[in-house]
């Protein structure tokens, strides 16, 4: 078991699972491909995972679940995704239950909670609708107040799982005067309504996750009443945004779990083809493309771990992070799954050979996390008319902002130490402009000062670091010189430039994010880790499409990052900082079926 | 203009008509609109601001005001003229509004660096040429 508990539950997951090559452990590569091209959905797979009470960690604690943080969600959701986006987007559509958690009354989140608990209950959420796009105000659907509820018309598509959830979260107008003030949110049940007053809307074929229940569904005055309403009317737009905030930083976690299956099964050919009297591991080109691409994955790893602990912490500054983590996170890793499939050639393409074609499947399936509940160009959008508040209040910090903010990533970044209950009410729409993570750059910088009398730092590792992050901070001063003296403009007409600004702030963040959680977990996590080369090239891939960088990157640090690369694939773990024991086929093999309580008390 | 300094019975309806100005000058600046054409009876939608901008724009108003302000203000109080009855109803905007020139409507753009500058405390002039 890992030293860390919140690691935990992934780590037992992941053995009860089996090795995912083994084609007898349940979601195995072997099954969940024969599941892709009959395009049925995983029944047997999910309700696995509802009888290992995986549900339970969907329920916040105080709702008589066993939800205690993110961090914790974020690695078992790796784990069920490296197998298979497909079920674990799936499964993972209950994590809109969170809309209930933060906005329902005490007896709507019982309800809501016996029925995942109790009855292998999930939901869907219903937003989109097929005219709309991103236009949550311009929709179509209404509900109409009428005696004791009202009546819901019209159709929401395309929805995950919309025809087999049994609660569907409903975006509707309860006001013909368009504002923010028209929308009202709806926890339907579908047991309590009469079935002729609605309908699903049939399987849509998709490129990707295609075992899934992808449709839609519609209404005909249908009755719902009026407990079913989230908070008060006119609400439904606040509760969307803020849901969104939880939602779009844990899409972060399928990622992780896709680029991680790509490294693997590209490593398992990489170390055994020859060609040319050698592995293609052992030729240089592909090797340091493998490097780079394990390099983005730990800055990742930075960025989505931070944000896990973030929310218990900071969730009033997530109108900034989880638009930074949307973006950034499953985008970097598209471009690691793009990067790596290179090396592997042409197989990359088969829907058979080599591990069953499971690299084609899951760059298929992954292709959608960056798309939906907020495609890069929303959180971008969401992050430029933001910038100028993240500028002023740069320019303001005072000794005392500083010493909050200190305080603050010392428990965000420190792994060891237990991060507060979850509070959704402190969830905003706008963060005022603070955003610790890059605004505590200055701290950390001085850390790093502090850190040359460290026995136990490599000098050369250490000042490499301290230039690249004084690199960072130039290039944050004078990012927020840009935006001072930038136009400024509402509405969705932003100069396209802008945008490249706003890739630019994140890159940033990741920067500030890796240098954060190197300082805080130096003593905490394995030799490697510690030793901070992996931080001195992640920083390089940072900061190199915006500057001019000299080239003080020594090839030994890639070198031992391959090494370590090899090291974990050899080992079995996972690609992150935090490498936790996978499956392995022998474990398997002994104890191919332990009862639900057996599993869950491993 | 406000007679910041002397406590007449006509206060609140002077501070209503410096926040109305003040936001009257913040869409002819960041919308590129002139101001004649601006009814503080009219929703802020009407000027193509949507609804994350009506939240984004209340980070400026607390900056001049220098009050902790609902973000959801303008989708509550969705015109110039009720989000203004409002804030000098709900908070204590007479010191800001003291220190702060308020702009009259009539005000052209190119008068408004200097507003700006002063009300922009702890810019040093960093933050100059944005209105605010």
């Amino acid at each position: 078991m890992h030293q860390l508990k919140q690691y935990q539950i992934a780590e037992a997951l992941e053995r009860d699972l089996g090795d995912p090559g083994h084609p007898e452990s349940t979601m195995s590569f072997k099954r969940v491909m024969e599941l892709d091209e009959s395009e049925e959905f995983p029944e047997a797979e999910v309700d696995w995972l509802y009888n290992w009470k995986l549900q339970d960690y969907y329920v916040p604690e105080n709702c008589g679940g066993k939800f205690s943080s993110f961090e914790e969600f974020v690695a078992f959701v790796r784990v069920m995704s490296r197998r298979d986006q497909t079920i674990a987007i799936a499964f993972t559509t209950m994590f809109w239950s969170f809309l209930t958690w933060m906005a329902g009354t005490d007896d709507q989140k019982k309800k809501l909670s016996q029925f995942i608990r109790e009855e292998k209950g999930t939901m869907c959420l219903a937003y989109s609708e097929r005219a709309h796009g991103s236009d949550l105000i311009g929709g179509d659907v209404t509900a109409k107040k009428v005696e004791g509820g009202y009546l819901l018309n019209g159709e929401k598509w395309p929805i995950n799982r919309a025809t087999r959830s049994g609660v569907t979260f409903v975006l509707a107008k309860t006001d013909e005067e368009e504002g923010a003030r028209c929308l009202s949110l709806f926890m339907v049940d579908k047991r309590q309504l009469d079935p002729s007053t609605y309908y699903n809307l049939p399987k849509i074929l998709t490129h990707g996750i295609r075992a899934s229940d992808m449709s839609g569904i519609g209404f005909k005055d249908c009755f719902i009443p009026e407990e079913m309403r989230l908070q008060d009317e006119g609400s439904g737009l606040e509760l969307a945004l803020k849901g969104f905030q939880i939602t779009r930083m844990l899409c972060a976690a399928f990622s992780h779990g896709a680029a991680d299956t790509a490294m693997r099964t590209t490593l398992n050919f990489a170390i055994n083809r020859v060609i040319y009297n050698k592995t293609v591991f052992d030729i240089p080109q592909p090797r340091q493309t493998l490097v780079d691409a394990f390099i983005d994955m730990l800055v990742c790893d930075c960025e989505t771990i931070g944000a896990a602990r973030g929310f218990h912490i900071i969730p009033e500054q997530f109108s900034v992070w989880a638009a930074v983590v949307k973006y950034f996170v499953t985008i970097k890793l598209e471009e690691v799954i793009n990067s790596v499939y290179v090396v592997l050639g042409s197989r990359f393409y088969m829907r058979d050979e080599h591990d069953y074609g499971i690299f084609q499947k899951l760059l298929r399936d992954n292709s959608i996390i960056s798309m939906f509940d907020g495609s890069s160009v929303v959180n971008l959008h969401a992050l430029i008319l933001q910038f100028r508040q993240i500028a002023k209040y740069r320019s303001r910090r005072k000794q005392k902002t500083m010493e909050g903010i200190q305080s603050r990533l010392d428990t965000i970044f420190s792994l060891e130490k237990s991060v507060p209950p979850f509070e959704p009410e402190k969830l905003g729409l706008f963060g005022r402009g603070a955003d610790d993570v890059l605004q505590g750059l200055e701290i950390a910088w001085e850390q790093l000062q502090a850190l040359k009398t460290e026995a136990d730092v490599d000098a050369d590792v250490l000042e490499k670091i301290i230039s690249l992050t004084t690199i960072v901070l130039e290039e944050l001063d004078a990012f927020d010189e840009r935006i001072a003296n930038s136009g400024f403009e509402h509405g969705h007409d932003q100069d396209p430039e802008l945008f490249e600004l706003a890739k630019k702030y994140c890159d940033l963040h990741a920067a500030a994010a890796s240098v954060h959680t190197w300082i805080y977990n130096r003593t905490i996590l394995d030799d490697f880790f510690s030793k901070g080369e992996w931080l001195v090239l992640g920083l390089y891939r940072r900061l190199r499409p915006w500057r001019s960088l000299p080239n003080l990157v020594p090839k030994a640090y890639s070198e031992n990052v391959a090494q370590h690369l090899l090291k974990l694939h050899q080992e079995n773990k996972m690609f992150s900082i935090v490498p936790i024991q996978l499956a392995q086929t022998e474990t398997q093999e002994e104890k191919p079926h332990a009862s639900a309580e057996l599993q869950l008390q491993a | 203009m406000v007679q910041s300094d002397v406590d007449t019975p006509n206060q609140s309806v002077d501070s209503v008509q410096a926040i109305q100005n003040w936001m009257v000058n913040q869409l002819v600046e960041q919308l590129s609109l002139d101001a004649k054409n601006i009814d503080v009876t009219e929703p802020l939608t009407r000027y193509g601001l949507d609804s994350i901008d009506a939240v984004t724009i209340v980070g400026e108003l607390e900056d001049w005001l220098e009050v902790e302000l609902p973000s959801t203000l303008f989708w509550d109080y969705p015109t110039i003229e009720k989000s203004a009855q409002y804030l000098v109803e709900e908070f204590d905007v007479s010191a800001a509004l003291d220190n702060a020139e308020s702009a009259a409507p009539s005000e052209t753009k190119a008068a408004k660096p200097e507003a700006s500058e002063k009300s922009g405390k702890g810019w040093g002039g960093f933050w100059k040429g944005l209105g605010g």
